[in-house]
């Protein structure tokens, strides 16, 4: 396995990975622990909140409010038509319209020119 | 850390404010003018909703404080104004991924409270797009499944240019053709039909 290579969905499996045998630097485990620290007070909060007695309602989670607004809310706030955002919305928004309209077009005329000339061979029968 | 009071306190001064604003003002307030303006100052307030891009330092460690990450973690998506903002750029793991025997807060998705989500979070889930490692490598994998494709189209497309059949030849009755049990003249001699050669 150790030609294994990743993929954008196909990560590395973790006895592979060679960070997990060469990271003993103190940064590396000041930032650890600065990340645990922060864990474990979202899970006092959460704990302390789950166990109460006296809670009747939901407990909010504020990171999946956060989710929600930056999906739905925060997004036309935050766009600005540049090179790239007009590209992708001209070649999904506009020239489908345009495409479809011609292909479409020409198709139809060409089995309508068939059926004057009486060359054209019906796919299906409409009385057996 | 919001309190549980807070909770009911919102309910209660929704309450008042629709009483007020219906009473006091003759035009019929919209339900979302009521609620962005009367509520209590605890719950979600703006400065914790996702904003713009942030351009200076002191954004950024409000972001990163915002999103419960650390200065080193955070990193916003770039800005090229496809409507991310300050949203964190967590890195594209399927929860397919995460520690099975862990007890997160919430099993089914394997997250905890207060956890930053990725943006892609509802793709991420496990019922749909896994990321986790494969037996054998990705490449490998795409290219038996296209040589595969490939190989029985090829096979498909030739059969269907040079087509192999048994021989036939259409049905041939006895009797000159059934001629009596067509409704021929009993009387008549009917004109000889021969299926063979010699």
């Amino acid at each position: 396995m150790a030609d294994y290579k990743e993929a954008p969905l196909a990560t590395r499996p973790k006895t592979l990975d060679p960070a997990e045998y060469f990271n003993l630097s103190p940064e590396y485990r000041r930032s650890e622990e600065a990340r645990a620290a922060l864990r474990s007070q979202l899970k006092r909060q959460y704990l302390l909140q789950l166990n109460n007695p006296h809670r009747q309602e939901l407990i909010d989670d504020p990171a999946l409010t956060r989710w929600i607004h930056a999906r739905g809310k925060n997004v036309y706030p935050n766009f600005r038509p540049t090179a790239k955002t007009s590209l992708i919305g001209g070649l999904f928004g506009v020239l489908p319209l345009f495409v479809l309209y011609f292909v479409f077009k020409t198709d139809r005329d060409k089995r309508e020119a068939k059926i004057k000339a009486g060359t054209y061979e019906r796919p299906y029968k409409v009385s057996s | 850390m919001r309190g549980v009071e807070c909770q009911s306190g919102k309910m209660a001064a929704l309450r008042a404010g629709l009483l007020t604003r219906a009473l006091t003002k003759g035009k019929t307030p919209r339900i979302s003018e009521i609620v962005l303006g009367t509520r209590a100052a605890s719950g979600t307030t703006k400065d914790m909703l996702p904003g713009p891009y942030p351009k200076t330092p002191e954004e950024r460690a409000a972001a990163a404080k915002k999103y419960n990450m650390t200065l080193e973690d955070y990193k916003p998506f770039p800005d090229d104004g496809q409507g991310h903002g300050d949203y964190p750029m967590l890195p594209d793991r399927s929860q397919h991924e995460r520690d099975p025997w862990y007890q997160w807060d919430h099993p089914d998705l394997r997250r905890n409270w207060g956890e930053p989500i990725h943006y892609d979070f509802d793709m991420y889930i496990r019922n749909r797009v896994d990321t986790s490692p494969s037996p054998v490598d990705w490449r490998t994998m795409r290219n038996s499944l296209l040589g595969f494709l490939g190989f029985m189209a090829l096979m498909f497309g030739l059969g269907e240019m040079f087509p192999s059949y048994q021989p036939v030849a259409p049905k041939q009755y006895p009797y000159n053709n059934l001629y009596l049990e067509r409704g021929g003249d009993p009387e008549k001699q009917p004109e000889p039909v021969n299926h063979y050669e010699i």
